[in-house]
């Protein structure tokens, strides 16, 4: 089997900034904000009021609907307030303020293994959406929706995602060899649901301990085989795994589980391990903080509703002298910069990225006119052509981009504007165009209706 | 920490290759073809290259200036076209015609269609094309050792074999980057760090040496493929002009449409036009048609291939036909016809147009050798001095044609020789002579001139041609006196004496090889 895809760039990896670095758990001393969204689908409606206590582990708001997920407390303390608060994203959100305790008393027991024989699959997604359990790979999109498929019997791989392949993300590194026991088994647990799958640990080939680790756990399973990946960015996109995997794309207009796959994160297998074995929902994951501006790089087990500023500060903040450029939530490639340290961490975010050198910002003084080089369009991993993207976005021929040129299957991975030699802003351009023609779909479909 | 923070979407780094790397790289892919042509050429061909590079990145400064544009002559592209410019260049041209083709090829090509990445043709051939019809003589004429010569295209044309290991090299009279093996090392070097797309360079490549094989008329000649491939700036064209970013559509498809395009049209014009050099006009119609393909040639996203909706159980299995692309088949079709059909119209035409330029030439003969009613060529003995310079003493002159005229009876009443000098004010003079057996002239008649009207067009006039008529001498001596000497036009000395000289080269062909029996 082929051990990538075609297109993708390498950027320079800096993960030896914290790859041999341990995952601390994070035990954060200020107030903790709890968004209402941190997933894909309704925000869930709060179930705790001004001043109730809480525990760690409790449920504070739940979901509303079936695309939605649970809220869960990460400390102990008071709830001070459910106000609207500024997020990581930058708009302003409803959110759970609680005043930490410090004692992060648990709401459970916690350490106890629960038994396993008579547990159904129903049991199974049932103890996944109790526990808010969504996405950690980034989208944040509710798991338990993930797991419950029109047909299980059409299902025929359960992907792990290990690839990993932001440059300065570590935390997946560290996870995987620590924990390999228990996502594989968090892996066995999902493989229950499906019975006709075959469970694939996609782990890309520069992280060489934790292949070790995975294939040590995965020995001896039948059902399981660790696949090592060519070191190629975005390897860890769920569209690219799937097509090393399946040998074949989809398009967006498809889910995974259409062409026979479900995709899970290595921290979300880990997560449904803790939260199926021991009743632990989801509310710590793992968290790298790096880059060229922060004094100790650290990876860390970091609750939910953490301060970002504080999280910094416990890696040592700003280098002495440095000008700190940007802070990223998630990697250089795909993560998006903070307009405020004062917002909380949610479930969805892997990373905190500090960089000294902004990209953008450089590119912004190299850009040229367009070359027509179509470095773009080799590097599309979705094999698009950007650069007639771009120009029919120009001449907002819209026809031409969806229809013609497809251009709504972009994925927005970014390795165009990586790969530009002129530094055209490509990514961004197809992120507003299609913006644009969902909008233009949307109000089509309303006066149609009246 | 409580710094501004820059607020900008992703992503956040950006690899390291910028324009102006890019144009630096292709330019040093160059310079290998470019120190060849110095060293073969010498420094008249370094001046060439300066001065077109200078007046290419002049003339987008300026432009950058008067249009308040940000500073475009920076990014190294102007600079990469001078160079391509001066490299099609004959290294004996003067220095206006880099400087002016350059202006043009950065102002009115490039600047005037939006600058970088907007305009429609290469500004380098474009600007090439514009000096060949606006120089014609300057652009045309190659010196060796300070004589004009023919080049081996023009060589090859008149069918006659060329060496290829001088071609190959560069060390023959041509352009100053015409070193086939400096270009390809250049060339691999940008493929195989796919700064250009291999898919030109092949599929241009194929589809000109397949048609030159299959309608060139030589077969597939290793020797004679070689030569066209060599000559008149395929390497160039395939590896850095056709290559060209702007001008050269963007799906793989596209690509591989449009260079197989510039090969057929290249092979086309090579062997049935009437420049040998237009391996640059195809590669502009290439250009040309670059926005309609990319229009309608657009490659669809991988899940949406066949392959990918195979694997998902969406189309049916593979039938026979479907494991050739039909673009591939259409192509092969249409460039299979329409070559057929025009060595077709060739050769269909060809016994007619023979036979008018018998009928012309014969006429022509007829009237310097009025007795006569047959006329009988004499090959073999112009045939070892076909297309080549004759003699040295007469510039570069060379003789056509010589026949023999006999009457009704089979007697010989006379013979006649064609001689054309290129010496000429513009271009060719052709004259053909009139002798008797014994080396009297009976008559001239002038068939080719393109002279200054009134002035070097007079040398076709009685004037002119009826004072050699009835003389024998070995040799005319131009505004001389006694027996030898014959008056020019005033005011056409260039033509004047490439006549006299034309006229000499026949009487010493007529005394020395059809008569001497040399």
């Amino acid at each position: 089997m082929k051990d990538t895809f075609r297109g993708g760039v390498h950027p320079r990896e800096h993960k030896d900034l914290s790859r041999e670095e341990p995952l601390r758990l994070f035990h954060p001393v200020g107030e903790m904000v709890y968004p209402l969204s941190q997933h894909i689908g309704k925000p869930a409606k709060p179930v705790v009021k001004k001043n109730d206590p809480v525990l760690a582990g409790q449920l504070i708001a739940e979901a509303d609907g079936f695309v939605s997920a649970n809220v869960i407390c990460s400390c102990s303390g008071r709830v001070k307030a459910i106000e609207k608060r500024r997020t990581i994203s930058g708009a302003l959100m409803e959110c759970i303020v609680v005043e930490n305790d410090g004692q992060f008393t648990p709401a459970g027991d916690y350490e106890t293994r629960r038994d396993l024989s008579q547990l159904t699959g129903e049991e199974i997604k049932d103890r996944v959406r109790q526990a808010g359990i969504v996405g950690l790979g980034g989208a944040g999109f509710p798991t338990h929706v993930k797991l419950a498929p029109k047909d299980p019997n059409a299902i025929r791989w359960v992907i792990a995602n290990g690839a990993e392949c932001e440059p300065y993300l570590t935390c997946n590194d560290q996870l995987m060899r620590t924990k390999a026991r228990e996502i594989i088994e968090g892996l066995e647990l999902v493989l229950r649901l499906f019975p006709k799958a075959e469970g694939v640990v996609g782990i890309e080939k520069n992280k060489p301990e934790a292949i070790a680790a995975m294939e040590a756990a995965a020995a001896g399973k039948e059902r399981i085989r660790v696949l090592r990946l060519h070191t190629k960015y975005p390897q860890g996109g769920e569209h690219t795994l799937i097509k090393v995997i399946v040998g074949a794309d989809y398009p967006v207009s498809k889910l995974p589980a259409d062409v026979g796959c479900i995709v899970d994160n290595v921290g979300t297998l880990y997560a449904i391990q803790r939260a199926v074995c021991y009743g632990e929902p989801l509310f710590t994951h793992g968290l790298t903080v790096s880059g060229k501006a922060v004094v100790k790089p650290r990876n860390f087990i970091v609750p939910d509703g953490t301060n970002v500023r504080e999280l910094i500060e416990a890696c040592g903040g700003v280098k002495e002298g440095a000008v700190l450029k940007k802070v990223l939530a998630g990697g250089p490639m795909m993560g998006f910069a903070l307009s405020d340290l004062d917002v909380p961490v949610v479930k969805t975010t892997n990373g905190l990225t500090m960089i000294l050198r902004d990209g953008v910002e450089v590119a912004e003084r190299q850009r040229t006119a367009c070359l027509r080089c179509g470095r773009c369009t080799t590097v599309c991993p979705t094999g698009l052509l950007p650069e007639l993207m771009a120009e029919a976005a120009r001449r907002e021929d819209y026809d031409r981009y969806e229809n013609k040129l497809h251009g709504l299957e972009c994925v927005a991975c970014g390795s165009c504007s990586f790969i530009c030699p002129a530094k055209r802003p490509l990514t961004e351009t197809f992120k507003q165009v299609k913006a644009e023609i969902l909008a233009r779909k949307r109000a089509a479909q309303a006066g149609g209706k009246k | 920490m409580n710094q501004k923070l820059n607020l900008s979407s992703g992503p956040h780094v950006r690899n390291y290759w910028t324009t102006r790397f890019i144009m630096l790289v292709v330019i040093a892919a160059l310079l290998p073809a470019t120190l060849v042509g110095i060293f073969v050429h010498g420094l008249q061909a370094l001046w060439i290259i300066l001065a077109a590079v200078i007046a290419a990145v002049a003339t987008e400064f300026v432009f950058d200036k008067l249009t308040g544009r940000k500073d475009t002559w920076t990014d190294c592209s102007a600079a990469l076209t001078g160079l391509l410019l001066a490299l099609t260049l004959s290294p004996s041209v003067p220095l206006y015609i880099p400087i002016l083709g350059s202006v043009f090829a950065i102002g009115l090509v490039k600047c005037c269609f939006g600058g970088l990445g907007k305009n429609f043709i290469n500004p380098a051939l474009a600007a090439r094309c514009f000096l060949l019809i606006s120089f014609p003589n300057a652009m045309t004429g190659f010196l060796v050792d300070g004589v004009s010569a023919a080049t081996p295209m023009e060589v090859l044309k008149s069918g006659q074999v060329v060496n290829i290991t001088r071609m190959f090299l560069g060390t023959s009279n041509g352009v100053i980057g015409g070193s086939v093996l400096a270009l390809l090392i250049g060339g691999m070097l940008l493929w195989a760090y796919d700064v250009i797309h291999g898919q030109i360079c092949i599929s241009v490549l194929a589809s000109f040496t397949l048609f030159i094989g299959l309608f060139g008329g030589q077969g597939f000649d290793p020797a004679f493929l070689a030569a066209h491939l060599c000559g008149g700036g395929v390497i160039l064209g395939a590896f850095f002009m056709a290559t060209d970013y702007v001008t050269s559509p963007v799906s793989r498809l596209a690509q591989t449409i449009y260079g197989v395009l510039i090969g057929v049209l290249g092979a086309m014009f090579r062997i049935y036009g009437h420049a040998a050099d237009s391996f640059s006009y195809a590669i502009i119609i290439g250009n040309l048609f670059t926005p309609l393909i990319d229009t309608y040639i657009v490659s669809k996203p991988y899940a949406f291939r066949k392959r990918a909706l195979q694997i998902h159980g969406l189309v049916h299995k593979k039938t026979f036909f479907d494991r050739f692309p039909k673009p591939v088949i259409a192509i092969a079709i249409i460039a299979l016809v329409s070559g057929l059909a025009l060595s077709g119209v060739f050769s269909m035409t060809k016994a007619p147009i023979e036979k008018q330029e018998r009928a012309k030439a014969a006429a022509a003969y007829q009237s310097v050798i009025p007795e006569a009613s047959d006329f009988s060529f004499l090959e073999e003995k112009v045939s070892r001095f076909a297309g080549e310079k004759y003699g040295t003493a007469f510039g570069a002159v060379t003789i056509n044609e010589a026949v023999e005229g006999k009457d009704a009876a089979g007697k010989t009443v006379g013979y006649a020789v064609s001689v054309t000098s290129k010496e000429g004010y513009n271009g060719d003079l052709t004259y053909i002579i009139g002798f008797t057996g014994d080396g009297t002239i009976t008559s001239i008649t002038n068939t080719v001139n393109n002279e200054t009207p009134g002035k070097g067009s007079l040398c076709k006039e009685p004037g002119f041609t009826g004072q050699f008529s009835g003389r024998n001498v070995s040799a005319f001596v131009l505004n001389g006196t006694g027996d030898e000497g014959v008056d020019g036009v005033s005011g056409a000395t260039i033509s004047s004496k490439a006549s006299v000289n034309a006229i000499n080269a026949a009487l010493d062909f007529f005394r020395n090889v059809v008569k001497g029996g040399d």
